[in-house]
């Protein structure tokens, strides 16, 4: 009786040690990838890898959007002719009449002309700046903010860095384009292309 | 084996025959040399003769088996004259009289690459060593320098990619900056990364998928989808590969050693990704267009008959460079980061999108995520 209940004993503990082992991946001690994160990144205090000099010669510039601070390319020094007060002395509406015409090659393709026109983000009256929908003045160099506001969901997605190109390496500091570095504000729209390849060797094999 | 830590292997063919008493010069075991035997042994010497001929076997795996082995002196003459007729070659012309220094030291170069170890086992010097003679016998074959990095993975770094499919337009800059960086070979066009064309509405039907379109894109009603190797973190490619050519770094970069891979392609078999590419004619890349940085593990130039895939070019990764894709595409699709970095784009991403990855039933665990906005 009593090496009955030894048998039954072992044969449950190895049951049990069975268990055990076979909810096992070989992968180590974590079950998933995510679980291997956490726990590896518990502990995180930076690589001794940066990225700072893949930036090269573009100057960037810190901004802090809610909890993410990140760099982006200075814009004022890349548009030609700026500051735009050098020829925009007056206010809009004195020099349309008088002065020669210009800018006439930009025509919007952005949204349609109930929702925007030129003055939705220009200011007539102060070209140096942009401005927001309210008529508050937005730096050049800040005009993801102008974006934003319609463009909420892009915005949040650019913040936090799964929307738009990043300029350097995957390492900290986190350098990334802003929005007028892949979208002309004019003309917001990705052109269609033709494919950078065609594998000619594929059609042949496949045949 | 006088040294156990040895990672290379030895003939030490004078210790074997102090070890096994029982064996003669003949390699017979248990009878003498010149009796035939008995025709029915008995069972206790049968068990005595398999054990003496395959107890080590039990024991001992991979290669051991084949060079750890009891040997007889008709066999070891044969091993030997085979490899001699190898190194026959190599020897005379480092020897000769009349050959050049530089005709020596090739044939010196390819004499000792011909017998490193595996490169997951080197030492640091010995990585070092071998990149550097691999650095060396390019620049006397063509007369060009390279440079050539051993880097390990960096510590607290564990490598993630994500995609997202609805930024991808099918434009395939990508694909061919990553044929340029990696030195992909030209004639059979080979290319480690995909881009599938969906119809919208069908969801992932690899089947009807085409990825080899070409017309302008995006196409409407379509969308794209790239595939690469995922560097899986349980990689069933590296648990089938007989000779542990290919191993997951601890930055989780899944890696080829193309020096010791033997083109069994069982990880291409076991890879559920169709993440791997074979060697089947030597790949030829054009002399301009080689890139010269490279990295043991990663571009350097393959030879016929070898496995290889993306390593998310690891050449770029381990310095903070992103991959040649990721710089590549126009549209912004890719994101890659250090997993580890809880303030890292990739990151972010996978905490805040709707993230998945291909067969994740499987439990491959890839480390490539694809998301939607």
């Amino acid at each position: 009786m009593n090496r009955h209940h030894i048998a039954i004993n072992f044969i449950c503990a190895f049951f049990l040690v069975l268990l055990v082992f076979s909810c096992k991946h070989k992968e180590g001690e974590y079950h998933s990838i995510t679980d291997k994160i956490e726990a590896e990144g518990k502990n995180f205090h930076g690589t001794s890898i940066s990225s700072e000099k893949y930036i090269g010669d573009i100057k960037t510039i810190e901004v802090t959007e809610n909890e993410h601070t990140f760099l982006i390319p200075e814009r004022k020094s890349q548009i030609k002719s700026y500051t735009c007060s050098e020829c925009h002395s007056k206010p809009l509406h004195q020099m349309q009449s008088s002065v020669k015409k210009a800018h006439w090659q930009i025509a919007t393709e952005h949204a349609d002309t109930n929702t925007m026109n030129c003055a939705t983000c220009h200011d007539g009256a102060n070209m140096d700046d942009l401005k927001s929908i309210t008529g508050t003045k937005i730096n050049f160099n800040a005009s993801h903010r102008l974006c934003a506001q319609c463009h909420t969901r892009q915005f949040e997605d650019w913040k936090g860095g799964a929307h738009g190109k990043k300029i350097a390496g995957w390492a900290p500091p986190r350098a990334s384009m802003t929005c007028v570095n892949c979208h002309n504000p004019h003309k917001p729209h990705f052109k269609s292309k033709w494919p950078a390849r065609y594998n000619t060797q594929k059609v042949k094999e496949r045949k | 084996m006088d040294n156990n830590n040895k990672k290379w292997f030895s003939l030490n063919l004078s210790n074997k025959k102090k070890q096994e008493p029982g064996t003669c010069e003949c390699g017979k075991t248990s009878e003498g040399c010149n009796s035939s035997g008995n025709d029915h042994l008995r069972d206790a010497d049968f068990d005595a003769a398999v054990d003496a001929t395959i107890a080590e076997e039990r024991t001992k795996d991979g290669f051991e088996q084949v060079f750890d082995v009891q040997m007889d002196r008709r066999t070891a003459f044969k091993k030997l004259t085979a490899s001699l007729l190898i190194g026959a070659g190599a020897v005379s012309t480092s020897c000769s009289v009349i050959a050049g220094d530089e005709t020596k030291e090739k044939a010196q170069i390819d004499w000792e690459e011909q017998f490193k170890g595996n490169y997951k086992l080197m030492t640091r010097d010995e990585k070092e060593s071998t990149v550097g003679r691999l650095v060396r016998s390019y620049q006397l074959r063509t007369g060009k320098n390279i440079s050539m990095s051993s880097k390990n993975a960096e510590e607290d770094v564990l490598f993630g990619y994500a995609f997202n499919i609805s930024k991808c337009q099918g434009y395939m800059d990508c694909v061919t900056a990553c044929v340029e960086e990696n030195n992909l070979d030209r004639n059979s066009q080979m290319e480690y990364i995909r881009i599938h064309e969906m119809k919208d509405g069908k969801g992932f039907n690899f089947n009807e998928a085409d990825d080899n379109y070409y017309h302008e894109v995006p196409a409407e009603g379509h969308f794209y989808m790239g595939t690469q190797c995922f560097h899986c973190d349980n990689p069933p490619c590296v648990e089938v590969c007989p000779v542990q050519a290919t191993w997951r770094e601890d930055d989780g970069l899944v890696v080829v050693d193309y020096d010791w891979c033997v083109g069994c392609r069982y990880c291409m078999a076991a890879c559920p990704y169709d993440g791997r590419r074979f060697n089947w004619s030597t790949p030829e890349v054009p002399e301009k267009e080689v890139n010269k940085n490279q990295h043991y593990l990663g571009n350097r130039l393959r030879k016929k008959g070898v496995v290889e895939k993306c390593t998310f070019c690891v050449q770029r990764s381990r310095v903070g460079k992103n991959p040649a894709c990721v710089d590549a595409c126009p549209t912004g699709a890719r994101i890659f980061g250090n997993l580890l970095d809880p303030d890292s784009t990739i990151r972010w991403v996978l905490e805040n999108k709707k993230v998945f990855r291909l067969k994740e039933d499987l439990g491959t665990e890839p480390k490539f995520w694809y998301f939607m906005d």
